[in-house]
């Protein structure tokens, strides 16, 4: 039985989540709508870029960091079969991440911080916005004390046992962020908060652009890791199978804790501030980061294979027709792993030195994040819900059949959203733009592409609430969930103890240490000694 | 600690993989493709004081040694100047800063991209091949008029561009 | 390759040529710092001088002369500063600038720009030729919007970008057309210039209307 506390903040914390989530996917229609320019009286950038920053802040900061913190709860004290630590401080953490983000909205929602979820000065956002957005990385920290006491607490108490797989991968996660959020913090409290409230006239952009750099690419980890523990703990279970193996399955979350943070400045490529050499180091390591994710792909549909099997597939693919398509879960895995595939190869496409040029800051760049984001990691966000949602609310799931067509929709919806996208970055139409004024021929051919993205963006509409009607009308069930407790998937063979330096939370946060280090301490100390000239905040 | 045979080869697999794509980059490097990455500091706020982007210092220059480099400024909502016509087959070198706030540019189907970030001169070299008028476009969120920021490049026969310029043609 | 060095010459010439910069001033923190050192108390003992024009409180009886009421103070001292150095050129204001401190701009545009922006004139009739100049801009000739700069009710932006509504229509009127024949200059990277090149006279005129009777 989860305990009561970690049910509650685990519903709490969702609840605030997918309220984010329901709201950015309004605007998001809204944007394909308006940006298409086919309708004349709903044309105005204020309106649209007000709303392009509350859809960025809701999807990529909300919804990510409440729903990774609820799921945290549960799966630390349903790993480890013991309550929750501090109570007292994980709703803390919710109340304080709470306050920032209201805090953030209202001057959204005013249009008075359309500064975008990369808020890059020197364009300056009130105050207030910069202060949510801090408030809102600070509570978050609190579920990570939690998460790394709890894997403490156990490991003392068990020595010389393997730590459960959620566990060993949400506590990844918990350092990962801390990690990760340093950056962005640096730079809200040090550059951006005393700057906007006027207590320094001028900031560097260069120095800002890095330390965001260094938060912007490990944030993507960050939001996919909730995705890879389904994969790895729920589907091989539900799909009727075994993980095909624990060990290598601990060993991707350590690759992906430790070497996806030095790798940032492949946002970069295309900036002036920094030398070639840093460049093609971090985009040295963001090729080795894609090992960890190749070795997911390869355990995930090894288990898959083995549950397929078991249910009496044969041949070379037969495997594939026995899988349980009518499980959410199974369902959303499979759907997730085609995304990722091939937002796999658009970001590789982003990572390639020198392919980069042709597609940077273009429609491309959306297209590829959104495959990857909203595509693979939301849709297994959405599994995760339909997987443990009755369990936290003590109530049946309302219908099945419902669920896995909010899931195909979901995912229809995506492919026809983001294929133009990528089509249309290829042709060179830049991203964040409200609308095609431009007169050129080059710039014709986008035309119809706009199309398909409307028609992407109403059938997600329609699939996210779907999404909130089937978790609403199951809170409000009244049949009774009959399996309370969370299984989690075995493993083929009982897994063998890993050495000891990959179980030991200290040397992996050494490791971090030096490659941060040997990655960001020139790149950031640079701007204490060059002649640098600093900007005065600019408007909008 | 098991590691499973199959699970092994994927893994070598897997490595291949990732050597393949970073050979890749270090051929790009080897043939010169590198992306702006000069690290020189200007003040934006003083740009138009300044030597290089003073207004009339703007545009195509040919130097002594017969490369051809572009000055270019970028300020809301527009680059300056409005249009530059520059030959085709010659590598140009673009010589980028910001009166304000960030911007990027790129034309599209070419390999001129590079972001300009207000503080720092951004310079990327590059070659077109072929003759035409493209759109140079802000790509990177700048405010309310960033939908409007654009300018046009003609980019023509490197002989015609010549004969232009040798009868005392547009800077 | 001689065409090349014929080439050079041109180029060289071209630079000897030159007219500078269009403005002196750089928004520098130093910069900003003078602006926000301004004493309105000040700057409204020595407004008294300007007020013939002018008005008490920066509305002008004639409109040829500009409001000053509600103007941004970075614009005004800007505009005090490129009279002083020659960069705008106007010799009755030049005579007046010619004499001022720093720190009396400063607090002239520190007393200006607290003052009430002046009433609409009220809408003077049809406005759909220029509507589209406003909200959309004209990708044929390179305009950007009025709006995204000027801002939805033409209250003009932090470093400046002129407030243009609270403005008599002459004055914009006669404003856009001196940029348009280059009598005035002093906008940084000629953008109001090229702007008002690609406008019309028609066009000029109802634009001007149309801030003048817009509520700031």
């Amino acid at each position: 039985m989860i305990d009561t506390q970690s049910r509650n903040l685990a519903l709490w914390n969702w609840v605030v989540a997918f309220a984010a989530f329901l709201v950015a996917c309004f605007l998001g229609f809204y944007q394909v709508v308006e940006r298409s320019g086919l309708f004349d009286f709903l044309e105005s950038p204020p309106a649209y870029f007000a709303s392009v920053s509350t859809h960025g802040v809701l999807m990529a900061y909300v919804l990510t960091t409440f729903f990774i913190m609820g799921f945290g709860y549960l799966t630390a004290t349903s790993s480890l079969k013991r309550p929750l630590w501090q109570p007292g401080l994980a709703w803390s953490g919710f109340f304080i991440t709470l306050i920032g983000t209201v805090l953030a909205a209202i001057p959204l929602l005013a249009g008075k911080a359309s500064v975008l979820y990369t808020f890059y000065p020197p364009i300056q956002a009130s105050a207030l916005f910069y202060i949510g957005a801090a408030l809102l990385v600070v509570g978050s920290w609190f579920w990570c004390a939690i998460m790394v006491v709890m894997a403490a607490q156990w490991r003392r108490e068990n020595p010389g046992k393997g730590m459960p797989l959620a566990m060993y991968a949400t506590v990844a996660n918990a350092l990962l962020w801390l990690w990760t959020s340093a950056g962005v913090a640096m730079e809200v409290v040090f550059q951006l908060i005393p700057w906007a409230l006027g207590w320094n006239d001028t900031l560097d952009p260069g120095l800002a652009r890095t330390l965001f750099a260094w938060t912007l690419h490990p944030i993507v980890y960050f939001w996919l890791i909730p995705a890879y523990i389904a994969l790895y703990c729920f589907v091989p279970k539900e799909a009727g199978g075994y993980l095909f193996s624990e060990e290598m399955a601990k060993f991707a979350f350590l690759g992906l804790l430790v070497f996806s943070l030095p790798i940032g400045f492949h946002h970069l490529y295309m900036d002036p501030e920094q030398g070639a050499g840093w460049k093609l180091w971090h985009g040295i390591g963001t090729f080795l980061v894609t090992v960890p994710t190749l070795v997911t792909g390869f355990t995930v549909l090894a288990s898959l294979e083995i549950a397929g099997r078991l249910g009496g597939g044969r041949g070379l693919f037969g495997w594939i027709g026995t899988l349980p398509w009518r499980n959410p879960v199974v369902l959303a895995a499979i759907l997730a792993l085609l995304m990722l595939i091939l937002g796999g190869f658009g970001g590789i496409v982003n990572a390639s030195y020198a392919l980069n040029a042709m597609i940077h800051n273009t429609a491309w760049v959306p297209g590829h994040f959104h495959l990857i984001f909203a595509g693979t990691t939301v849709i297994l966000y959405f599994a995760i819900a339909y997987h443990l949602w009755p369990k936290i609310t003590g109530k049946k799931l309302v219908s099945n059949t419902l669920a896995l067509i909010q899931l195909w929709t979901w995912f229809v919806g995506m492919t026809l959203l983001s294929t133009p996208w990528h089509v249309l970055g290829l042709l060179g139409q830049p991203r964040r733009i409200s609308g095609v004024t431009y007169n050129s021929l080059l710039t014709l051919a986008w035309q119809p592409y706009e199309l398909f993205m409307i028609m992407g963006g109403a059938v997600l509409l329609g699939s996210a609430v779907l999404f909130g009607v089937i978790l609403w009308k199951t809170w409000r069930n009244t049949e009774i969930e009959t399996v309370p407790e969370i299984a989690y998937a075995e493993p083929i063979h009982p897994p063998e103890s890993l050495p000891a330096w990959a179980e030991s939370l200290k040397t992996w946060n050494l490791a971090i240490l030096g490659l941060m280090l040997l990655s960001f301490g020139w790149p950031i100390a640079q701007f204490f000694f060059l002649k640098t000239f600093e900007s005065l905040p600019w408007g909008y | 600690m098991h590691i499973d045979p199959l699970e092994k080869k994927w893994l070598y697999i897997a490595l291949g993989m990732v050597a393949l794509f970073l050979g890749s980059i270090f051929i790009s490097l080897a043939v010169g493709i590198k992306p702006p990455s000069n690290v020189e500091t200007i003040d934006s706020a003083r740009l138009h004081l300044s030597k290089e982007f003073a207004e009339d210092n703007l545009g195509v220059h040919i130097q002594p040694d017969g490369r051809i480099t572009v000055i270019m400024v970028a300020g809301r909502y527009g680059f300056f100047p409005r249009h530059i016509t520059i030959p085709a087959d010659t590598p140009i070198t673009f010589r980028w800063a910001s009166v304000d706030v960030l911007h990027g540019v790129h034309m599209p189907m070419t390999n001129m991209s590079t972001m300009v970030v207000p503080g720092y001169v951004a310079e990327v070299t590059t070659t077109f091949p072929k003759p035409g008028d493209y759109p140079m476009l802000c790509n990177e969120y700048c405010g309310l008029g960033h939908d409007y920021m654009w300018s046009k490049v003609t980019v023509v026969a490197r002989q015609t561009w010549e004969k232009q310029h040798s009868k005392g043609g547009e800077s | 390759m001689n065409r090349w060095i014929v080439g050079v010459g041109t180029l060289l010439l071209a630079t000897a040529l030159q007219a500078g910069p269009s403005t002196q001033i750089a928004w520098t923190e130093e910069t900003l710092e003078i602006v926000e050192s301004g004493n309105p108390e000040r700057g409204q003992e020595l407004s008294q001088r300007c007020a013939s024009c002018h008005g008490d409180k920066g509305i002008s009886a004639n409109p040829i002369f500009p409001n000053l009421a509600g103007q941004l103070a970075t614009y005004l001292y800007r505009q005090l500063h490129d009279y002083k150095d020659g960069s705008r050129e106007n010799p009755m204001m030049q005579a007046f600038a010619a004499g001022l401190s720093e720190q009396d701009m400063a607090d002239l545009a520190a007393f200006y720009s607290r003052q009430k922006p002046a009433e609409p004139a009220g809408k003077g009739g049809d406005f759909t030729a220029v509507m589209a100049l406003i909200n959309h801009g004209d990708s044929k000739r390179i305009i950007p919007p009025c709006r995204v700069c000027h801002g939805e009710h033409g209250q003009g932006e932090r470093i400046d970008t002129p407030r243009i509504s609270g403005q008599s229509q002459a004055y914009l009127e006669q404003t856009l057309k001196a940029y348009k024949n280059g009598s005035r200059h002093n906008d940084i990277y000629s953008r109001m210039r090229l702007i008002a090149q690609q406008l019309t006279d028609a066009e000029i005129e109802r634009l001007a209307a149309y801030y003048a009777g817009l509520a700031p």
